[in-house]
């Protein structure tokens, strides 16, 4: 089901650039073998579950982001890594990145400036921006997995709390006690993807802006922003709740 | 007849062929572009020789090890030349756990020791399908912070030995002062090639920085990439009437003025079929590269060949 919700979609979008005239499925010279192909975007890899992100993705590609950025965020020459920006970090559903995409970046000693995309519409800058937080917290994801886990600093980790978790989370109530229901591992598994928001997402569902969908756009904000450190100094923290 | 390009634009979608086809390198087009015997003359359109610069195969890393894929690719568009990047024939040296600068030493060493067999084996590998390879692309922006003489020698040597008549750089004015003296001795030119940076004193990017480079040296020429040229506001016709005797090559896409976005084809600011009814009825030897950016869902093969059956109708 939700394939085919990410099918229809593409297929939406593949019906928008077929009517601008750009792919003829038939005439003269064409292979009828080939024939009634649309397109084919093997390189983006496979289509996701999530219709919004595959919409995202295609937006990033087609608007032509990823000549220079990489599809998956993995910059090509002299363009800026999306991976790493504090920039993008600090973006909200587009709120930096609209501008800049709309603005380019005129001065610039790079060999190339990045060009201005003042035409895109808000939902293209939106998808566009969906797309980059997805894929910087999918690559975020890989990386603090993958990396030893050290001590920590707990009370690094408690003013880490006190800033970027404390609006919803208190270890006096809902995480009182979570050092003694968690090990270390399971902590660190917990920050980096909550069991309780663990689930599959859905337009209907995100439109509503419930709890749970909040709370995955902002921990998904907060992943895409960790460094091995504050995860580190989190676990630490969180295990000295007893 | 006389067309506005918005009303070229739909006649030349509208007529679409072999695009549709193109995608499988095995089809009718791609069997017939292997003939061996064509050459550069298979994408000679009226006048007009055609080549392809393979940065546009977004979908096909640039590696030597996909250089038999990149040929395929080229005869399924129907292309007898290409400007050949040095990825597709330098090994690459940035493999994990390998620092940037050890990557760069060992580049390095391997280019002041490759046997010039190395180059002529690849030659002979375009040959035996019958593509020129016209120019040999060097990233210099990376290579002169740190190279000897010696390296840049040897990277026109590469080039030379890859029978290619010219080195091709994205440029700057202070590179090119330094590389001034390089291409006449062997026998090449050194093809400059503009961006839009318009912020950058030292920029290659308008008509009075390329006067400036091509005063450098008499083996410069002028590689003029129309689309980042008309996104610094520049006047394409305007250039190569006024310098088209010191013109290796146009690098041929689309983009929008005032910095603009890429396009496809007709879609942008740059006078793309001006410029090739300019350089045909002009009889000028003058390749136009096709070259782009812009974003799309197709595969780079049916992408290139979308915009070179645009170029065969601007020509028709």
């Amino acid at each position: 089901m939700k394939r085919t919700n990410a099918d229809s979609l593409r297929r939406l979008v593949l019906c928008c650039i077929g009517s601008l005239g750009l792919l003829a499925t038939s005439g003269a010279g064409a292979d009828p073998s080939t024939a009634g192909r649309s397109y084919n975007a093997e390189f983006l890899g496979p289509v996701l579950d999530d219709s919004l992100i595959q919409h995202g993705k295609e937006t990033y590609v087609v608007a032509g982001c990823a000549y220079c950025h990489g599809v998956n965020l993995q910059p090509l020459g002299e363009a800026a890594d999306l991976m790493r920006s504090p920039m993008v970090g600090a973006d909200d559903n587009g709120n930096v990145i609209g501008p800049v995409v709309r603005a380019g970046f005129p001065q610039t000693l790079s060999l190339s400036p990045m060009p201005q995309y003042s035409d895109l519409s808000e939902q293209q800058i939106i998808a566009i921006a969906r797309w980059i937080h997805y894929a910087r917290q999918q690559g975020r994801y890989k990386e603090l997995v993958a990396a030893p886990d050290r001590r920590g600093d707990a009370a690094a980790g408690r003013d880490y709390f006190a800033r970027a978790c404390s609006a919803c989370h208190s270890t006096e109530r809902d995480l009182a006690r979570i050092g003694r229901t968690y090990d270390r591992q399971k902590l660190r598994a917990q920050i980096l993807a909550p069991d309780a928001l663990n689930r599959q997402t859905s337009f209907k569902v995100d439109r509503r802006g419930d709890a749970k969908s909040l709370g995955r756009q902002r921990h998904g904000a907060l992943l895409e922003n960790y460094s091995k450190e504050d995860v580190s100094n989190l676990v630490s923290y969180l295990q000295s709740a007893r | 007849m006389n067309v506005t390009r918005r009303e070229f634009g739909k006649l030349a979608l509208g007529g679409l062929s072999s695009a549709v086809g193109i995608s499988s390198l095995g089809s009718r087009d791609a069997s017939a572009a292997t003939t061996a015997t064509a050459g550069a003359n298979r994408s000679l359109i009226e006048g007009v020789q055609f080549g392809l610069q393979p940065y546009c195969y977004h979908d096909l890393p640039m590696t030597r090890e996909n250089r038999p894929l990149l040929i395929e690719r080229l005869l399924a568009n129907g292309m007898g030349m290409v400007e050949l990047m040095s990825p597709w024939v330098e090994p690459n040296f940035r493999t994990p756990g390998v620092t940037p600068e050890q990557a760069r030493e060992k580049l390095r060493q391997w280019r002041l020791n490759v046997a010039p067999d190395y180059y002529l084996a690849i030659k002979k590998e375009f040959d035996d399908v019958g593509i020129t390879v016209f120019t040999y692309y060097v990233d210099f922006r990376t290579s002169l912070r740190d190279s000897s003489d010696a390296e840049v020698d040897a990277l026109f040597r590469a080039g030379q030995t890859l029978g290619a008549k010219g080195c091709v750089g994205s440029m700057w004015l202070s590179a090119a002062q330094r590389l001034a003296s390089f291409p006449g001795k062997h026998g090449m030119f050194l093809g400059l090639h503009n961006h839009a940076n318009l912020s950058d004193p030292d920029a290659l990017s308008s008509e009075e920085s390329f006067i400036k480079a091509l005063s450098y040296s008499p083996d410069f020429k002028a590689v003029l990439d129309v689309r980042h040229f008309v996104a610094a506001n520049g006047d394409c016709l305007g250039f190569l009437e006024r310098h088209h005797s010191r013109v290796a090559s146009v690098h041929l896409g689309d983009r929008r003025r005032n910095n603009g976005r890429s396009t496809p084809f007709g879609e942008g600011d740059a006078p793309l079929i001006e410029i090739l009814r300019m350089i045909r009825d002009n009889q000028w030897s003058i390749p136009a590269i096709i070259e782009f950016e812009h974003g799309t869902l197709r595969s780079g093969v049916e992408e290139v060949q979308l915009m070179f059956d645009y170029c065969k109708r601007a020509l028709a």
